[in-house]
């Protein structure tokens, strides 16, 4: 339920600048963000790009207080991120952008409540099960306590009458791991990770076959081959 | 003057091949290098474009009857290399998934451009032995001339009627590999029909006129042969439109020129038609006018 992601790198793979999008060691020297000004991406990319960076991993409209640490917990164990990690996707943040910006994406399981009731209704839920079994609330419980609780919402194995219309496993599927990862791979920092060009508007690739890289793509760093892929990844702009 | 005269549809061969030349050096380069040169031998069609070129212009601008043997020997490892190159397209495209799938045809190495740089050679070839001729035409009377053309110790690249077939049969692969591509983009622009029907029309009168000689057929090939020579230029045209027309535009042009329409593919129909009409000039020539003599 909880992937274990490979810890954040540390040393000179990982130098960039504070508030700017970490540099994954796979794709060492790697800053989508070096596309910005470049035919690569167009007025309209940089404004959707721009406003997604200004969200500040604290803003919340849509959630209330009460909510909001809730939230925040169940995003750090779907998708744990380091505390001191560079250009931290602020998760949580953007879901709560997300529900107050555009709060529905126009279709979903009928089973569920639309998007922003269900939130609503799955974090007080959540919290009041976790005072069910553990006397706290869900953000106060340490790590595996909070993965088996989440374990027990994707497995369906939540009783309180809270749930009462909504089906946890249902709302696990559709709505946690759907938005959380959808949201954390939204971001640039995601983006650096796993050597993604971002949005390929206007510019986007001309090199289709297997194993062929355009000059404006991040440059993979096989082994033997990290100088030439910094050398590479240097020049994406 | 008379020299220029002699040697005129020689250098109209010349210049035929140096479109052509010119066609495959760029095609060639922005293709080539939109596949990151990743076999050496892919950097060979831009030397020998390259040389071709060279030496058709000034092959163009040559009035000596006389043929030019480094010239010569450029366009004989141009063809060489065309030929090189055919088998290249063809194992490129064997060897990915699917062989020969229409996926493939479409996407993988284009199996019939290396032909533009044989027919290159050829026209050339012919072109330095249209001068050798005219050299040994000087001082011979032009009944010897005429037995000497038409009897069959004469290269086959001398004759009209082998060139007009090159020609024609040229065009009509041209032709097909624009079909292929159109119809790979939907013919989504009505124009897009244009050069998967003028060239054919004009490859198989041309054709005709080579197998049948006859003088009626030649002038209707004429006819569609210049307007074949046209739409080269207007397909330079339309293409420069159509990379406009991709997200982005011209602005966008490191993705659109290797993206969008090939901007140095039409004028293949250009350097074909110039030699159409050139071998046309030739059977002319070398047929003799009854009646009028």
């Amino acid at each position: 339920m909880s992937p274990q992601r490979a810890p954040q790198a540390s040393g000179p793979a990982a130098q960039s600048h504070t508030g700017r999008p970490a540099v994954s060691p796979r794709y060492p020297g790697y800053d989508v963000l070096a596309k910005r000004d470049s035919p690569s991406w167009n007025a309209q990319t940089r404004r959707v790009i721009d406003q997604r960076l200004a969200v500040g991993p604290d803003t919340h409209h849509f959630f209330c207080d009460e909510e909001w640490p809730t939230v925040r917990a169940v995003c750090d164990r779907v998708i744990p991120q380091a505390q001191d990690k560079q250009g931290r996707v602020p998760i949580a943040a953007l879901l709560d952008e997300q529900l107050r910006r555009s709060p529905t994406e126009g279709y979903r399981d009928a089973r569920l409540p639309p998007m922003t009731e269900a939130w609503k209704q799955a974090l007080r839920a959540l919290d009041v099960e976790s005072l069910n079994s553990h006397g706290h609330r869900f953000h106060e419980l340490d790590a595996v306590r909070q993965d088996a609780l989440l374990r027990r919402v994707q497995l369906g194995d939540v009783h309180d009458a809270a749930w009462e219309g909504l089906p946890a496993k249902i709302f696990f599927e559709d709505r946690v791991l759907h938005d959380i990862t959808r949201l954390y791979y939204g971001h640039p920092t995601a983006w650096n990770e796993i050597g993604f060009g971002g949005p390929a508007a206007p510019r986007g690739y001309v090199r289709m076959d297997f194993d062929r890289r355009d000059p404006w793509e991040a440059s993979e760093a096989r082994p033997g081959r990290e100088e030439q892929a910094r050398k590479e990844n240097a020049r994406v702009g | 003057m008379r020299q220029l005269q002699r040697t005129r549809a020689a250098r109209q061969l010349n210049m035929s091949s140096a479109v052509l030349a010119l066609s495959v050096l760029a095609d060639s380069a922005v293709e080539h290098y939109r596949g990151s040169f990743q076999n050496r031998a892919m950097y060979t069609p831009l030397g020998i474009a390259t040389l071709t070129l060279a030496a058709s212009i000034l092959g163009a601008l040559d009035a000596r009857p006389r043929r030019h043997a480094a010239r010569d020997g450029i366009y004989a490892a141009a063809a060489l290399t065309g030929l090189v190159g055919l088998g290249f397209h063809a194992y490129n495209i064997g060897k990915r998934p699917g062989g020969l799938s229409w996926l493939n045809l479409f996407y993988a190495a284009p199996i019939g451009a290396p032909a533009a740089l044989v027919l290159a050679g050829l026209l050339g070839r012919s072109a330095e032995t249209a001068r050798h001729l005219g050299s040994e035409r000087r001082g011979s009377s032009r009944a010897t001339w005429h037995a000497r053309m038409s009897s069959s110790s004469n290269p086959p690249l001398a004759s009209g009627r082998v060139l007009a077939g090159i020609s024609a049969v040229g065009l009509a692969g041209t032709a097909a590999e624009a079909a292929l591509m159109h119809f790979r983009g939907a013919f989504h622009n009505p124009a897009m029909i244009a050069p998967v029907s003028v060239p054919p029309v004009a490859a198989t009168l041309l054709g005709a006129a080579a197998v049948t000689g006859h003088r009626n057929m030649s002038r209707w090939a004429r006819w569609w042969l210049k307007l074949t020579a046209l739409l080269g230029f207007a397909g330079v045209g339309f293409h420069i439109y159509g990379v406009s027309r991709n997200m982005g535009g011209w602005r966008n042009w490191s993705q659109n020129v290797l993206n969008g329409p090939p901007l140095p593919a039409p004028p293949s129909f250009t350097g074909l038609a110039l030699s159409g009409l050139a071998a046309l000039d030739r059977m002319d020539e070398q047929t003799p006018r009854r009646g009028r003599r």
